[in-house]
Formats: structure tokens, sequence, C-alpha cells
């Protein structure tokens, strides 16, 4: 068991390096410093000022030098300052976690249960014209882009109804409800489709199986059934499901970020985008990419506690 | 609970009835630092904290010039051949409290602060986007150009914090501290506009301990965060991602010393002594639709109007008749500033190289352009269209001048396309019509369709231009190696004189010298007419070479002019002594707020529409009742 | 050579090789079975797909003449300059503002956006490069990612390692993060954004030829045509790439959507596709806060993302459960 878990941790670091040596081809390579130093400084700047922000952006050196930097300075969390303004990206990461968590994580303890709830509602009565309606309102809600769901929220909600601030921020906890309900409601209405489906199915595989059918015909009800034996047996893949999606709640909701104007990480990343500030985006990947593979190796590992039959191929 | 906990106040309850004055930003600032900062939102933070040692009055237009930081506006002086302005700074005026100057909380300010930040100016690695405009100034290119050297040179110099570096270069020899109040700036020629320099942060009093203590090392701030100024606010947060607060500096010399009715610091209609506020909140809003729908909820004080909502807001050029019930008052100003379409001229086909049939062609496509229609179409009108470079307000305007080059005349057009070897748009080398490509940095899909509104109006002239909508990157790329043809620019004033219109076009200031001037444009005659006009006060032979100037351009055609920038502002009725100023300096000393009011109206504006909420209950309910039926059925 | 002549050639090689596909297809009993229940089962969201490949296919062929611009077909639906001076409501007679009469009085089913240009040819425009986004890429995608999937699954060993390894790097980057970050540094356009999607999209059908391919290796049919010395590269031609192309043909209808949807977040990142629905939805979702409020334009883009994402999962599914019911638990 440990040995697997070492095995596992190991070769996702190894992931990880590679994560971070394509990232360097992407960012040292196909666009040059010179590149960098240009966008950030503006096209006015003397040669002078443009050598002295690549030196002192370290970018200097030779290819294999930066390579190795580039490997020391992100395994050892030391991102560097933004190309953008000069801020230690650091400090801007922890700046923005917090924003980030209160708006993902309320998000995501409020729509796994509604999620789950909805699609035992739907399993339950699988076959019926409930089931056949649910499903067909999860493939609509599925198609819409989620910038629909922004606009229209914001427009509906915001605009015409008043209830909550369109946008905005403000960490003072008499007044951060405000500013969160709006978009952790439109995130998990945006969410539910693809999710209530996704959960339906694994249901609905889970009560053909054989050890629910003996329940069923022990004389079990049904309300029953689906709480004790298929929703305890389909833990697997719903944790899978949870699991790699937790990676997102520190990335954050781009979209509903910047929409909403919460400065969390998600806002980081579009002001990076807008800014061409490439040293804070590749951190962002990074983070992103450190945080997934985390997550798998996490689910892995559970795989491996709660059903012994699974095994790393 | 839900509709209890409905609201749509985004400040403290506790907030409501201070004398804070609320607005939004877009962009976060760039950079505080005085030397540097040019954008519009870094001036918005900055002017009230960095005072400086002229100021415009509040009242009066044209635009003149009072004391701030200086007892007296300085007269030129000759001396020597050369020219000198003496200030004369006030005494006892204190830095905000900062902990740069540990174990002090504060200290007096002096000249040498005010030469201080010319050297920044002066210094290269500042990277000032000014610089290039005090080179008047006796020794101080020089001063830049042996820092440089210095540093390449000698490695423990350029480890030196920079106020070492420039004492041991022994300072501007242009900017003379005489003693604790008296400096002087000396101009080896003419430059009648440096006065408005010293209404700008740029020159504003720098502490040096802030400089060297703000370093950016060691968990400290740098000093592009963190402003160490005199101004009558300071800066009481900064998370430029979402907001920034400022309040009232006790240290400013109007509060220290009201006694001195200095005119920096008293209202010039109503004689109070200012600030009228206790602080600014400025809160971010990326988007300008959500941050205009909460200026109508009461929650902004003044904005500008979105063009999607101009409709609604301004009838026959006038405020609406709901909105004016409601309190609301509405400013107009033209901002002195320009629009307009630059030809690169170093372009082989648009440029100077194709001699009379680059002129014949830029004329033709000058002449398709209606940037009336423009205005309606994109600004709700809001624009003065432009026939030459200089807007209203600006010295040289003539409201009557019509350039023949700026009419909508397609017959005229396609008479100089033939003129210029183009036929219905068709180049013979091709058989094709005309490629011209057009170079815009906006990647955003709102901002093309402006383009694409110009592309099709050359298309009637049977042009193909294409739109090329490149990253910052690129495009900074092909300015550089000079590879563009068309592109669209705006310039505002960086202070109310012709000069600094005019010399967009002058060759001095060429983009491939690195200035503004994007267009490339050269001409010897034009260049001639500039310097002599430069250096002159405001009279008839001024007048004459401006006009003169015109001419050339208009033939020329080296720009299309489009548009002189309208500011439509709104502010609600609890807003007290707001005046435009089109330049952007800062004012909200001057403004104040009636807190009561606003809190009053903020509730009767934006009571929640509750029945939804029921409605939503009750389809959950209806939703759920089938299932809890059955359950319980089976369970019995 | 000219970009509508690209456009012309690669439409005629997109129709050739559909043609052929089919003639292939058609010999066989399973896809010929496939493709009858698909039909009973999806009948209408099939329709709907089909026109708009068909609408996509029309717009990609253009000629010159008469004028100086190539028009395409659908461009030829509709008058030379059909075109106002800015927004008018559907069927309006008048400008939105001013109330200035319209060139077109009336003509305008869906209204004019803020430069005048119709909606409904814009939207109908749009489906070109929906389809372009979505299948291009995918056409582009799936020889390499089979390449890459078949090779490592066959070879196994020291390539399969490579290629698994090279899979879990791009996998671990989250997807939205990867494409900007592509974007961003490849620069702004079709190619670039194609290319971006392509790199993303490319581990899901690799991973899952790879997974097949381990699978149909270990076959008693492989095995033996491999002890009657057939050339390796004859079995994976023959015996492999034939037994994959259902799973390929379910992974592109459910990756499909994906792309499409991305791009429109990509549009309004500024980092979209000119003409793409998520562009006209990013230009046109300022204008709900018009007073009156301006919808034609939002609905038109919106309604035609909707209806070609809704029709493609509903074929998906179908897909799905017509061609390999053990994947049905596989989310996309």
């Amino acid at each position: 068991m440990l040995a697997y878990v070492i095995r596992r941790t190991a070769y996702g670091f190894v992931t990880l390096l590679g994560v971070l040596f394509f990232l360097f081809v992407l960012f040292f390579f196909v666009t040059t410093p010179e590149d960098m130093a240009r966008r950030a400084l503006g096209d006015k700047a003397p040669p002078e000022a443009v050598r002295q922000w690549i030196v002192n952006h370290g970018y200097d050196r030779p290819l294999p030098t930066l390579l190795a930097e580039h490997y020391r300075r992100m395994l050892t969390f030391d991102f560097g300052r933004s190309d953008a303004d000069d801020v230690p990206i650091t400090k801007r990461l922890r700046e923005g976690v917090g924003p980030s968590l209160s708006l993902t994580v309320p998000l995501f303890l409020l729509s796994l249960p509604i999620a789950l709830g909805l699609a035992l509602l739907v399993a339950f009565f699988r076959e019926t014209y409930i089931d056949r309606v649910g499903v067909v309102l999860c493939v609509l809600a599925m198609s819409v882009s989620m910038l629909l769901y922004i606009i229209g929220g914001q427009y509906l909600i915001g605009k015409l109804l008043r209830w909550f601030p369109i946008s905005g921020w403000d960490p003072n906890p008499a007044v951060v409800g405000r500013f969160l309900a709006l978009p952790v409601l439109i995130g998990v209405l945006a969410g539910l489709g693809s999710q209530v489906r996704f959960y339906r199915t694994v249901f609905v595989e889970e009560s053909g199986r054989d050890h629910v059918r003996t329940a069923r015909a022990k004389g079990c009800g049904e309300g029953r059934v689906m709480f004790r034996h298929v929703l305890r047996n389909a833990l697997i893949p719903v944790v899978t499901n949870v699991v790699l999606d937790i990676p997102f709640l520190f990335v954050g909701s781009l979209l509903l970020e910047s929409f909403f104007g919460i400065p969390g990480l998600g806002s980081l990343t579009r002001e990076a985008i807008d800014g061409n500030d490439f040293a804070t985006l590749r951190t962002m990947v990074f983070i992103g990419a450190m945080l997934f593979i985390g997550a798998q190796i996490a689910t892995d590992v559970v795989y491996t506690v709660v059903d012994p039959r699974v095994r790393l191929e | 609970m839900l509709a209890a906990a409905c609201t749509n106040n985004p400040y403290p309850d506790a907030d409501a009835t201070r004398k804070l004055e609320y607005l939004a930003f877009s962009a976060p600032p760039k950079t505080l630092d005085p030397a540097v900062s040019y954008t519009t939102t870094d001036q918005v933070v900055i002017g009230p904290i960095y005072e400086t040692l002229l100021e415009y009055h509040y009242r009066d237009r044209p635009y003149r010039l009072i004391p701030g930081l200086a007892a007296a506006v300085p007269q030129p002086e000759e001396r020597d051949g050369r020219i000198v302005y003496r200030f004369h700074l006030r005494d006892d005026l204190l830095f905000q409290e900062d902990a740069c100057f540990a174990p002090r909380a504060t200290r007096q300010v002096v000249a040498a602060d005010v030469a201080f930040s010319f050297m920044r100016l002066a210094d290269p690695l500042v990277n000032s986007p000014v610089a290039s405009f005090l080179s008047r100034i006796e020794g101080f290119t020089a001063f830049g150009e042996r820092l440089a050297a210095e540093r390449a040179r000698d490695a423990a110099f350029a480890a030196k914090p920079a106020h070492e570096q420039y004492a041991q270069l022994g300072g501007i020899p242009g900017v003379v501290v005489r003693s604790d109040t008296e400096v002087d700036v000396v101009l080896t020629a003419p430059h009648p506009q440096l006065l408005y320099w010293f209404a700008m942060p740029f020159t504003a009093p720098v502490p040096w301990e802030a400089v060297a203590h703000w370093d950016g090392r060691e968990g400290r701030d740098a000093f592009a965060e963190h402003p160490v100024g005199t101004g009558p606010f300071r800066l009481a947060h900064y998370d430029k991602q979402s907001r920034i607060v400022l309040e009232r500096n006790p240290n400013w010399y109007g509060i220290r010393h009201p006694e001195w009715r200095a005119p920096g610091a008293v209202d010039p209609t109503s004689g109070r002594p200012l600030p009228f506020l206790e602080g600014v909140e400025l809160r971010r809003d990326r988007e300008s639709i959500p941050a205009f729908t909460k200026f109508l909820q009461g929650y902004y004080d003044m904005s500008g109007i979105i063009e999607e909502s101009f409709d609604r807001m301004v009838k026959d050029d006038r405020l609406s008749p709901d909105m004016a019930a409601r309190g609301m008052q509405l400013e107009k100003a033209v901002i002195p500033s320009i629009f307009y379409l630059g030809f690169n001229m170093d372009d082989p086909v648009v440029g100077t190289a194709a001699g009379e049939r680059g002129r014949a062609l830029r004329q033709a496509m000058s002449l398709a352009i209606d940037s009336r229609e423009f205005t309606r179409i994109f600004q709700n009108g809001r624009g003065v269209p432009a026939e030459s470079p200089l807007p209203p307000g600006i010295f040289g305007y003539d409201a009557d001048y019509v350039n023949p080059y700026r009419q909508i005349d397609l017959e005229r057009a396609a008479a100089l396309l033939r003129e210029a070897g183009y036929p219905g748009g068709i180049d013979p080398a091709t058989g094709r019509p005309l490629h011209l490509t057009f170079d815009t940095q906006d990647t955003t899909s709102r901002g093309l369709l402006r383009f694409q509104y110009f592309a099709n109006m050359w298309r009637r002239l049977g042009l193909d231009v294409e739109i090329v909508a490149t990253t910052y990157n690129q495009f900074q790329d092909k300015v550089r190696r000079g590879a563009y043809q068309l592109f669209m620019w705006g310039w505002v004033a960086d202070y109310p004189d012709p000069e600094n219109f005019l010399f967009l076009l002058w060759s001095g200031a060429a983009r491939s010298k690195g200035g503004p001037n994007t267009a490339n444009f050269a001409d010897p005659r034009y260049d001639a007419l500039f310097t002599a006009m430069r250096d002159r006060p405001d009279d008839a032979e001024r007048l004459a070479l401006i006009r003169q100037m015109r001419a050339l351009l208009e033939t020329e055609c080296p720009w299309i002019p489009l548009f002189h920038m309208e500011a439509y502002t709104l502010m609600h009725g609890w807003m007290e002594n707001v005046w435009p100023m089109g330049l952007s300096v800062p004012t909200v000393k001057y403004v104040d707020v009636d807190a009561a009011m606003r809190a009053r109206l903020r509730e009767e504006w934006n009571e929640p529409i509750r029945w939804p909420l029921a409605v939503l209950a009750g389809l959950a309910v209806l939703l759920v009742a089938p299932a809890v039926r059955t359950y319980m059925r089976e369970r019995r | 050579m000219e970009p509508h002549v690209v456009s012309n050639v690669v439409v005629v090689s997109i129709v050739v090789a559909a043609a052929a596909v089919w003639w292939a297809a058609r010999r066989s009993p399973f896809w010929r079975g496939a493709a009858r229940d698909l039909v009973r089962r999806r009948p209408w969201a099939l329709a709907v797909v089909g026109v708009y490949v068909l609408v996509a296919l029309l717009d990609s062929i253009a000629w010159i003449g008469p004028g100086t611009r190539p028009r395409s077909v659908v461009d030829r639906f509709f008058p030379a300059a059909f075109h106002e001076r800015s927004y008018s409501a559907p069927l309006a007679r008048v400008e939105f503002y001013g109330g200035a009469p319209l060139n077109h009085p009336g003509r305008h089913l869906l209204g004019t956006d803020i430069l005048g240009r119709d909606t409904l040819h814009q939207m109908l425009k749009g489906a070109r490069v929906a389809l372009l986004i979505g299948g291009l890429t995918s056409l582009l995608v799936i020889p390499l990612a089979l390449l890459f999937g078949v090779s490592a699954g066959y070879l196994g060993g020291r390539v399969d390692a490579v290629v698994f390894f090279l899979m879990s790097v791009i996998a671990s980057i989250p997807t939205l993060l990867l494409l900007v970050a592509l974007i961003m540094v490849l620069g702004k356009g079709p190619v670039q954004v194609c290319v971006a999607l392509g790199l993303t999209s490319w581990v899901g059908f690799c991973r899952i030829a790879r997974g097949e391919t381990f699978k149909l290796r270990e076959l008693d049919y492989v095995h033996a045509a491999r002890a009657l010395g057939v050339a390796e590269w004859r079995i994976v031609l023959q015996h492999v790439v034939p037994n994959l192309a259902h799973l390929v043909v379910i992974t592109f209808a459910l990756t499909f959507s994906g792309m499409v949807l991305s791009e429109a977040i990509l549009a309004w990142l500024g980092l979209g596709i000119d003409g793409s629905w998520g562009q006209m939805i990013d230009q046109a979702r300022d204008e709900l806060s018009r007073d009156p409020a301006i919808v034609w334009n939002l609905l038109a883009a919106a309604s035609a993302l909707f209806g070609l994402i809704l029709a493609v999962n509903l074929v998906g599914d179908a897909l799905r459960d017509v061609l390999d019911p053990r994947t049905a638990r596989e989310r996309l």
C-alpha cells in the first residue's frame, strides 16, 4: 500500500516536471524575453530600459541556466514578480486565494448536495416521465453557454429584481455575503445540468446491479434501496468527480470571478491575459496543474482504500 | 431568510452617513510613481496625494495657473542668455506621515525635494514618459546620459540608492537649489509651456526617503505602490484589484494653516476652507455596464454615460426628464483631445515615398470617412467632428474652419483615386482592389466593430482594407519595424497649448525615434513652422504660423482627423461644487456631498422585488411533493 | 492561394471524403445497422446537425464576381449591399435610433447590428466558424491522436511510456488555462485557436485509442494474423484502426460541443475567432442595457449556438448508446 502511494506520488512529481518543461518551451522559446520586456514597458522604452528589465527579471542568462532557474523557482514556489507591474506574484496569490475560496467553497458545498439530490430523485423515478423530462432538461441546461447563464442571471436577478449587488467585492464580513450570493447562485445553476446527468447515469447503473436487485427482492422499499444500497455503492465515481473538481476551487472560476469583479485567482488570470503578464500566467498554469495532479493522486489513493479491487494498471 | 438578506448595497451600513465620495475605476492603476504615471486612473489616485507647485484655477476658463506649494506663480527672467524661473516654496510644508521617515514621523518639504523629482524624471531607469519634454532644462538630458554611463562603468555606483547616485553626479545644472525654500529652473531656450509641467504630478516633490525605503524588497512595498506626498489626501487602503481608499491628510498645509487662506486651499466661490470630504472610496468595476447600473442605483456619485444608456439619460442634448426628476445633474465638456486615423508616412504605398499618388490616395480615403456618422453610431453623437488636430479651447482652434478633405464626397474621392492610379480602387499591379492593412491592438470583439466601420467606408471606394487585430506585442513590433499602414490613435492634452497637439506631427517626435508621431510625418516645411510657432506667446504671428501648418496638413493629409472627445458627466443631486475640468487635474478637494440625502435616496431606489422568490419556492414544492408522496406511500 | 480558393478545395475534399466514408461504411453491416438505429432514435437532432453542416459548407464555397470580392453561396442568398447604417429591429422599416428610413425596409428578418449588418446573415455565417472550430480541429487532431495512441497501445514498452507521459502532462493542465496560455503565446487567429483546441482535445482521443488498442492487440484474430506473418503495419491498418472507429466517432461528438463552447469563452476573453457566435454574443451582451433593450443579436447568436450544441449533444448521446453501450459511464 505504502509502496503504491510512493510510486503514485513519484509519477505525479515526474509529470509535474514535464508540465514545467512544457511551460518553459512555451514561455521562453516561443515568446522571447525581449518580447516580454517590450510588452511590459511599451515601445517607447529605450533599449537600456528593456535590457534592464530583462536583467531585473533574470531573463538575460543562457537558456540552460534559465531552464534550471525556472525549475528551481517554480518548485520552491518563488514565482518572482509580475511582468506587468513588478509586484511579487506570491503576494498576489496570497491576496487572491481568500476571495477565490470564499466563492468556490460555498459553490461547491451547495452544488454537490443539490446535484446529488436531484440525481437521486430522477434515478428514483427512472423509466418514468420524470426521468425523461429530467434528462432532457439536463441536456438543455448543458447546451447553454456559461456566458449566457452569467449575462442572463446578472441582468435578471441583479438588475431587474435588485436582490443583490450586480457585481463587486468587499472582504468586510458585514457585506461579503451580498457580493457572493449572485455568483454562487449562478454557478450552482450553470453546473447543475452536467452534474445531475452524470450522477443519474451512475445511480441508474448501480441500481441495476445484482446486490441492489437482491435488496429489492428482499422487500426493501425503493427509497431505502436508493439511499442504503445505491448511493453508498456509487460513491467511488462520485468521489472521483468531486476530487477532480477541487483544483478548480483554487483556480477559481475565471468567468464568474471576472464578471462579478471578485479579486480572486480567476480575476488574476484574467488580468494576466489582458496585461500580457506572462510571469503570472505561467504561475497560474503551474499551480493549476499542480493541484490537478495532487487531486489525481488523492483520488487514486482513496480508491485503493475504499475498494481494494481497484489498482493502478 | 433569503428575502430578509436581500440588499444590493455594496457598502457597509455604517458608512452610510460619512462624507465620502464613491467612484468607480475600471483598470487598476499601473503605477503610483508620480514620475511615471500617465493613465487617467493613476492620476485619479495620485492627483490628490501629490500636490504640485502650481495648479489650475478651479473655475476660471481659459485655464489659469495659481500657486500651489509655491508661494507665487514665477515669471521667466533672463539671466546670462538663459531663462530662469525662480520658485519660492511655502515654508512649513510637511510630507504626510510615513514609515520611511523613521524615526521621525514626517519632515519638512524643501526645495531639494523638487530637484530630486527632476533628477528622477531625467533618470533613464525611472523611464518617465515625459522626460523628452523637459529637455530644454539646462543639462537635463546630459544628466540622464551621465547616469547611464556611470552605471555601465561602475557596478558599485549602480548598486547605490538613487539619491546617492544623483548626489555623486552633482544633480542637474539647470535645477538649482538656492535655499530650503528657493529653487531655480534654468532653461537654455525659451519654453513658454514649462509652467504647465509644474501643475502635473510629474514634478511634484518626492521625498528621497520614500524612494530609498519603499524598494519592493524584503516584503516592503515598491515605491510605485506606496505614494508619499504632500496633498490634501493620503492613501488609506490600496488593493488595486478591487478597492482604493483615500483619507484626509492632516499634514496638508490647507488643514494645518487655514489662516494662510492660500489660493489652493480655499473654495474660490464660497471661500470655505478645503477639503470638504472625509475621503474617497474607489471601487473596481471592470465592466462599464455594472458600474453604470450601480451609479443609477446611487452607489457611485458620478459617472460618464455609457453608450448603451445614452438615450435614456439624455434627450435633445439635455438631461432626460425622469433623470432630472431624480435630482441628477449633467455636465458637458469638450476634452482637449484629438482622435484620428493615421497613415504611416514611411509606408511605400500610402506614405511619402508614393509622392503624388500617395497624397491623392490619402485624400481620397479621407473623403470617405464620415466622423459625424461614426460618433453618432458609436458614441451617441458625443464628439466634435475634427477638421484639424487642434481641439476647441486651445489657442488656434477655428470653429469656422472647414477642411476640404474632411467632407464626404465619394465622387471626388473616386476622381482622386483615379489620379492616384487606382481607378475604382483597383490596383493595376494585381488587377484586384488595392489591399491595405489597418492595424489595431484592440483585440476585443466590441472594439473590432469600430474598425470594421472604417473598413466598410473605404470599401465603398473599392479599396480592400483588412483589419489586423494583433496582440499588443505584435502591434508594437510592427510599429518598431515600421510595418503598418493605417491605424487609429488618440491624444489627450497634457496642457492647454497648441504645441502639445501640433508636435504630434513634428519629425522630432517620430515614432521611429520613440516619439508619439506614429504617422512618422516628416516635412521640413512643417518642422520649420513648428519650431517657429512652439516658443512664441499666443499672438497674431503664432496664429498665422498655425494657419500655415493647418493648410499644409490639409493637403498632405497624414491624418484623417476624426473627432474631439466630448465628456458627459452625470452626478447625483447630493453632489455639490462639482465643476468639469477637461484636463485630467485633481479636483477632489473642491467636491462636497450631502451624505444624508444620499443615504435616503439610496434606500428609496433599491427596494428589492421579492415576489419571484415566492414563485420559486412554490415551484420547488411542486417538484418535490410527488416524490415525497411516492416515497411515503412505499414506506407504508 | 486566395483564401476562398483554399476554402473551396477544403469543401470539395470534405465532400469527397464524406462520400468515401459513406461508401465504405455501407459495406459493413455494423455501421449500416448503427446508422439506421441512430436515424430512428434521433431524427430531428440529426436533421438539425445536417442543416448546420449544409449551411457551413454552402458558406465555404465562394467565388468572385459580379463584384470584386469573393462571395459565398450563403452570401448570395442576400442582396449585394444588404446593410443599414446602424441598429434596426427585426422586420423594422426604420432605424432603431433616429427613425431614418432603411435601405431595405422590412427585409431584415432578425434585424441588424450596430454596423447595420443583417443579423440573420451573420448568424448563418457563424455556422461555418463553429464547424471549423469543432470539425476541422477534430479532423486534424484525430489522425495525430490515432498515430500516437495506436502506436503506444500496439507497440507498448518505451513508446507507450513516452506517449503516456505526454498525455499525463497535457491532461494535468486545466483546460481553460492551457487554452489561454497557448493562444497568448501563439497569438490570436483562427489557426492558433484551432491548434490550441486541438492540443487540449488531443489527450481524449489519444487515451481512448491507446486503451482500446491494448485490448485489440490481445485478441485472437490479431494474434492469428501475426502468426501468419502479416506485416505489422497491415495488422494495424486492417484490424486495429477499423475497430477503433466507433470510439473515435463517439469521442468526436462529445468533444465537438466542448470545443465550440470553449471558443465562446475565448471570444469573451478577446482570444476567439472573428465571426463566431461567441464573438456575436460578446458584442451583443451589453446591448441588454440599452433602453429599450436590444435583444435580437444576443438571442440570434445564443439560439444558433444553443441549437447546434443541443443537437450535437443529443446525437452524441444516441451515438454512444448505439455504438458502444459499454462506455455509457464515461463522461467527457
